[in-house]
């Protein structure tokens, strides 16, 4: 009898300690509530901490009693091309499993999380080294015979339930498994203290699986600053730019009026009107001046004391913080800062006749990799609050700065690289402008971001400015040498990619 | 420990006729209550753990069994525990991770297996062998035969599990010989059920005690001259009295087929993954009805002639299913064959791979090479090779379309005490220059993964030490040895820090002292503090090494990064020799906030004062470097969207899952990364002296012109 009967194969991939091992339990004693013989099988190991895992289960779709005293001899393991359901907690998982080959489009019904659980590269990249949400999620569907990809931790978190028991509440919802909704109910019923949490979870779940529709990943939220009256007439100004680098502009403008004041967003607003002439006539369609745009706001607006202590000191700050925190109306909060200014963050706030002797002495006594003033910082104390809002009072001495001075000046120095390598080749133009990606952040961060930076300008910008690079390469080389120093903090890859490009020059040298 | 056993432990008293449904290695658990067991004890590891941890658990009911547990400080020591069976014939089992566990217990197994038992001994081991195995990748075979002792390997269903438990103690007392059972990673952890038997007081136990202790017997003791006659007793009675009682009680099992001028003879542990791929292949049915004759080696040590000849005989060609290398059983099987003259040819390796498991994807091409080789009549032999293929194809095919996907290897917890350590040592490095690290087994091993990527060697649980012993005096550089506490009281202490002191030895020890052994579920160890039941830590590290004679020793806080790296520094520079050891103190997170959490539950409920922290990133301060990550890790420590419309690389964040440990922080001040973490605490039930003082801030910072959010 039952000849074609066959056990419903169903494998979970999880990141361990998300529960997929109580997930797993419910399942099979869901399907012991309906006399089902059911099978699971875990490789739990050291993967359980927050490595990738999988759990294996079997399920047959009849009633144990009808089977006349026989045993299914059960699979320990799925078989590639032999799963009927995958549930993925998480994307990338799910993309595994496919590479697995566990995921097939005549049989593979696919449950996945949206929420994505960064794998470390793509954690610790120094810039962006993310997968393509898009690209995983349109992988699953193209694999899998039918799949739903939701959001399944937010889900879980409006709940207030672990994401493993919005997950049943998928599958149950789906209707995928011949199991009803009440025998999963009944296997969450017997978990004790968080039943109540997990049922709702499930319930979530099970709405969510029966609209069917799956989520698209969401594009990131961005703050873009608020117009204020007092920059009407910058405002105005921004609108004659061109539409491709307007909304772009504007922000940046606004950024710098906050950051220093209307004359400075006007400093800015010159400054892209100088770059949009130049992508005009190089008729690159407002790709260079959107960029460079982008990346001049934030080289404007670098990262000093000023600045820092200003966002530490913004009053809505302690409000979304006692939002994070769930703090009740009453509940005290306190937030502490961790400074840590040296020798070079000191001097970048004095005026340069007293910064440069000062820098010149510690250089040479060797005090400016090893002199630092660890602070911590109470802000939630009047007395921290206020060494805050003094640090921020210094912006109007900002121009005055010693660092202020050399920010310009570097940014002068690019926008002049920008515009003449548009006039050589245009892509070369671009290439520069991305360049400004490299300097970023505080202390050692900042040193390392500058030094590569300059290298790059040294050995590949100017050689190619002054046409010792031949032009047909020089984009590339632009381009590789930014890839090289965002290979890895030490620079040995920008390193050994500048002795190539340096061979390069030699070469032409030579001719 | 990890997982509480409540439940589990219930189970264990089932009585006649009750089914047990559970996981396989619980229902080894039930098996030797079930088999009338007096001792039991054995080192934790995946995937035996849960074995030891339920029987913790269930004190009473080996209590009223009479049944003594021992957790033993290591396998060598749960090996020798067998050593009571030698003389009374009293039942007991011992459990460990294998191969690692047996490497370990070898000398004393050598030298139960050598005088043999009366008592029935089992080994049962958890052979950590295919994916998800945490250790080197070979098999415990070669002890079975170098040590003469039985090895079971049952079909993974709980009902064959219990059964080679029950018939192994009767095979070890038959034959004299200590039995192993061995239980791959997924047949410890399968789930099913059997018809459970009441629990059998053993006839001796803590409960009826032997009177006397065993006469003077020399033939009982492994030493010359009785070692010679233990040897030809081993082969000459032993073994035959072993392959008699396996074939008497069929222990190994055969399916008849249709096909029977061929045959599969197959390892117990491998039976339902064959049984799957030829029923893909059409040629056999989900009840186990089977086209091809089946051999089923439920005892995989020794081998019974008999039955292979008779199996083998009549048949063209057989093919042998024996995961991993070398093909000790493909070997003996030629070789019964050839002294019998039978002309069989014998498929193995070659059709199926050398090494590695025999997943789903190695059986169904192993078998469709084997029909193809041998063409039996009646199959599709040929369609079936052609079939594989496409689908071997198309998975080859959907890996290359998914592309790169990076590993995602485990990883230290949210919190880890262990974590700051290797961020110190790694920003001691940047000041010092790289440094050689001998690492260890425990978690601490998780930092030879990005984004630590530390660590030279690994020599095995407690090596560390004594693998850098040679390293130190060939490099210019002190070498850095890390130890756990497990690995400190499983050997280390002695391989390591007493072969060190004995030697002169130069260099530096970090023992990472967390209380528990941790990866394998927060089992107890000597010297675990004050949260073990039933008593305070039996021994001290630090008071530990002073007494062997350690001189530089220093204990730091582990989360102190900025005082771990000073006191590394001051290790790895100072002009004092001898061995430097400093003790990185830190309770297991995981335990921790287990008891925490608890602890924080009760105090809001009953209204008391409870201040929870964590950290948290200003995303508008943060510029995407993810520096911190570097020298972190840590799984709440994230990357997200920037929310600023200029910068298109995301930004770090810290997520809901913080325990607010403190690294964070630290890490940015050692590091002087840079301001963009801030440490957040909010008090609940706070007193009224919080309130008051939060209040007045509030007031005086608003009127100072900020807003401190509603009141």
């Amino acid at each position: 009898m039952n000849a074609d009967v066959r056990p419903i194969s169903l494998l979970i991939a999880a990141l361990g300690g998300e529960g997929g091992g109580v997930l797993t339990d419910w399942l099979v004693a869901a399907a012991a509530r309906c006399g089902f013989p059911a099978q699971s099988t875990s490789i739990p190991g050291v993967a359980q901490r927050t490595g990738a895992t999988t759990y294996y289960i079997e399920i047959m779709p009849v009633p144990a009693a009808e089977l006349g005293g026989r045993r299914p001899v059960m699979a320990l393991m799925p078989g590639i091309g032999d799963v009927d359901l995958l549930l993925a907690s998480e994307l990338a998982e799910a993309a595994r499993q496919i590479a697995l080959g566990f995921v097939t489009p005549d049989r593979t019904h696919v449950v996945a999380s949206l929420a994505r659980g960064y794998l470390m590269p793509e954690k610790t990249a120094m810039a962006d080294g993310r997968l393509d949400d898009a690209r995983l999620v349109e992988l699953v569907e193209r694999h899998a015979r039918a799949s739903l990809v939701l959001d399944l931790e937010a889900l879980a978190k409006e709940a207030g339930a672990m994401m493993n028991a919005v997950m049943l509440g998928v599958v149950a919802g789906t209707g995928m498994l011949p199991i009803p909704a009440e025998a999963y109910e009944a296997a969450i019923a017997q978990g004790g203290r968080a039943a109540e949490a997990n049922l709702r979870g499930f319930r979530a779940g099970f709405a969510a699986a029966q609209q069917g529709r799956s989520q698209a990943p969401r594009p990131p939220e961005k703050r873009w600053r608020a117009g204020a009256s007092s920059l009407a007439v910058l405002e105005d100004e921004a609108a004659t730019l061109p539409e491709t680098v307007r909304p772009i502009a504007i922000e940046g403008m606004r950024r710098l009026a906050h950051y220093q004041d209307a004359d400075y967003a006007w400093d800015y607003i010159e400054r892209v009107k100088r770059i949009a002439a130049v992508d005009k006539i190089a008729g690159l369609d407002g790709r260079l001046v959107r960029e460079t745009a982008r990346h001049l706001a934030l080289r404007m607006s670098f990262e000093d004391v000023i600045r820092v202590a200003q966002i530490k000191s913004d009053p809505a700050r302690l409000a979304r913080i006692r939002t994070e925190l769930g703090a009740q109306d009453g509940d005290p909060v306190r937030v502490v800062e961790y400074f840590k200014p040296g020798i070079d963050e000191l001097c970048s706030i004095l005026p340069p006749f007293l910064a440069r002797p000062i820098l010149a002495l510690a250089e040479r006594c060797g005090w400016l990799d090893r002199a630092y003033w660890g602070m911590h910082i109470k802000t939630h104390s009047v007395a921290g609050y206020l060494r805050l809002r003094a640090l921020a009072a210094l912006r109007p001495f900002r121009r005055r700065t010693h660092r202020f001075r050399a920010e310009q000046r570097e940014i002068e120095t690019w926008l002049v690289a920008v515009a003449d390598a548009a006039a050589l080749t245009p892509p070369l133009a671009l290439e520069i402008a991305e360049c400004a990606n490299l300097v970023k952040g505080y202390g050692d961060t900042w040193k390392r971001g500058m030094a590569n930076y300059r290298a790059i300008f040294e050995h590949v910008v100017r050689p190619a400015l002054a046409r010792r690079l031949p032009l047909a390469v020089a984009a590339d080389a632009v381009a590789n040498a930014r890839a090289a120093a965002l290979a890895d903090p030490d620079g040995a890859r920008l390193a050994a990619t500048l002795v190539e490009i340096d061979k390069r020059i030699v070469l032409q040298a030579a001719e | 420990m990890e997982r509480s056993f409540k439940h589990e432990v219930q189970s264990l008293k089932l009585g006649d006729g009750e089914v047990f449904r559970g996981e396989g290695i619980l229902a080894v658990t039930k098996a030797l209550l079930q088999s009338g067991v007096s001792y039991v004890g054995g080192y934790p590891g995946a995937p035996i753990s849960h074995l030891l941890d339920v029987l913790v658990d269930a004190q009473d009911i080996l209590g009223e069994l009479g049944v003594h547990l021992e957790t033993c400080t290591n396998e060598a020591s749960a090996a020798a525990m067998l050593g009571a069976s030698i003389n009374y014939p009293i039942r007991g089992a011992v459990t460990w991770k294998s191969i690692v566990g047996t490497n370990v217990a070898a000398d004393a197994l050598s030298n139960l297996a050598s005088p043999g038992v009366e008592g029935g001994a089992l080994v049962i081991i958890g052979e950590d062998y295919g994916e998800g195995a945490s250790v080197i990748q070979e098999r415990s075979y070669a002890y079975a035969m170098k040590s003469t002792m039985p090895l079971l390997d049952p079909r993974p269903d709980l009902p064959s599990i219990v059964r080679a438990v029950e018939e192994g103690f009767g095979l070890s007392e038959t034959s004299h010989a200590p039995v192993m059972i061995e239980l791959r990673i997924r047949a410890c952890h399968v789930t099913g059920e059997f018809v459970a038997k009441s629990n059998r007081q053993g006839v001796h136990s803590t409960r009826n005690k032997f009177d006397a202790p065993a006469p003077h017997d020399y033939g009982r003791l492994s030493h010359p001259p009785v070692t010679y006659t233990q040897e030809r007793l081993k082969v000459e009675e032993r073994l035959p009295a072993a392959r008699d009682f396996i074939r008497a009680r069929k222990i190994n099992e055969v399916f008849a087929g249709d096909l029977d001028d061929v045959g599969i003879v197959v390892m117990g542990g491998l039976y339902n993954v064959l049984v799957r791929a030829l029923l893909r292949l059409g040629l056999a049915d989900l009840w186990g009805r089977t086209r091809i004759p089946i051999y089923c080696l439920n005892a995989v040590y020794p081998l019974v002639p008999e039955e292979v000849r008779g199996f083998c005989a009549g048949k063209r060609a057989v093919l042998v299913v024996e995961e991993g290398h070398p093909d000790y059983i493909e070997q003996q099987i030629n070789v019964i064959l050839r002294r019998a003259d039978i002309a069989t040819r014998v498929v193995g390796k070659g059709a199926l791979p050398m090494a590695g498991e025999y997943t789903a994807e190695a059986m169904l091409k192993g078998l469709a090479a084997f029909l193809a080789e041998t063409q039996p009549a009646g199959v599709a032999a040929d369609a079936i090779a052609k079939a594989v293929d496409e689908l071997v194809a198309r998975r080859a095919e959907a890996a290359r379309d998914v592309g790169h996907l990076p590993p995602r290897p485990p990883n230290f917890c949210t919190g880890c005490p262990e974590r700051p350590v290797f961020s110190a040592i790694k920003l001691m490095q940047c000041e010092i220059g790289p440094t050689h690290i001998s690492t260890d087994i425990g978690c601490h091993s998780f930092a030879t993964f990005a984004p630590f990527s530390l660590g030279n060697s690994i020599l095995g649980y407690g090596m560390s030490l004594a693998a850098a012993a040679a390293v130190g005096p060939n490099l210019t550089k002190r070498p850095i040895s890390v130890m756990g506490d497990g690995g400190f009281w499983h050997n280390g202490v002695i391989t390591g820090v007493a072969s060190s002191l004995f030697n002169q030895g130069d260099g530096v020890l970090i023992v990472m002292q967390n209380g528990y052994t941790s990866a394998t579920g927060q089992q107890y160890l000597p010297s675990s503090a004050q949260h073990r039941p039933g008593g305070a830590a039996t021994a001290d590290i630090e008071r530990t090494l002073r007494a062997l004679g350690i001189k530089w020793l220093k204990t730091v806080r582990s989360y102190s990064v900025a005082t771990m790296i000073k006191t590394l520094r001051r290790a790895m520079t100072t002009k004092a020799k001898g061995l430097k050891v400093i003790i990185a103190d830190g309770e297991c997170q995981l335990a921790r906030q287990r008891r925490v959490k608890a602890d924080d539950a009760a105090r809001l409920a009953a209204g008391r004062r409870v201040v929870k922290t964590r950290f948290g990133v200003d995303d508008a301060i943060c510029t995407g470097d993810h520096s911190c990550i570097r020298l972190s890790g840590c799984p709440s420590l994230t990357v997200k969207p920037s929310p600023d419309p200029l910068r298109t690389d995301p930004v770090a964040s810290v997520i809901e899952s913080c325990v607010g440990c403190g690294l964070c922080g630290e890490v940015a001040h050692a590091a002087v990364l840079c301001p963009s973490f801030y440490r957040a605490e909010v008090v609940r039930n706070a007193s009224w002296r919080d309130r008051a003082l939060d209040r007045l801030r509030r007031w005086l910072i608003v009127r100072l012109g900020g807003a401190t959010g509603p009141a």
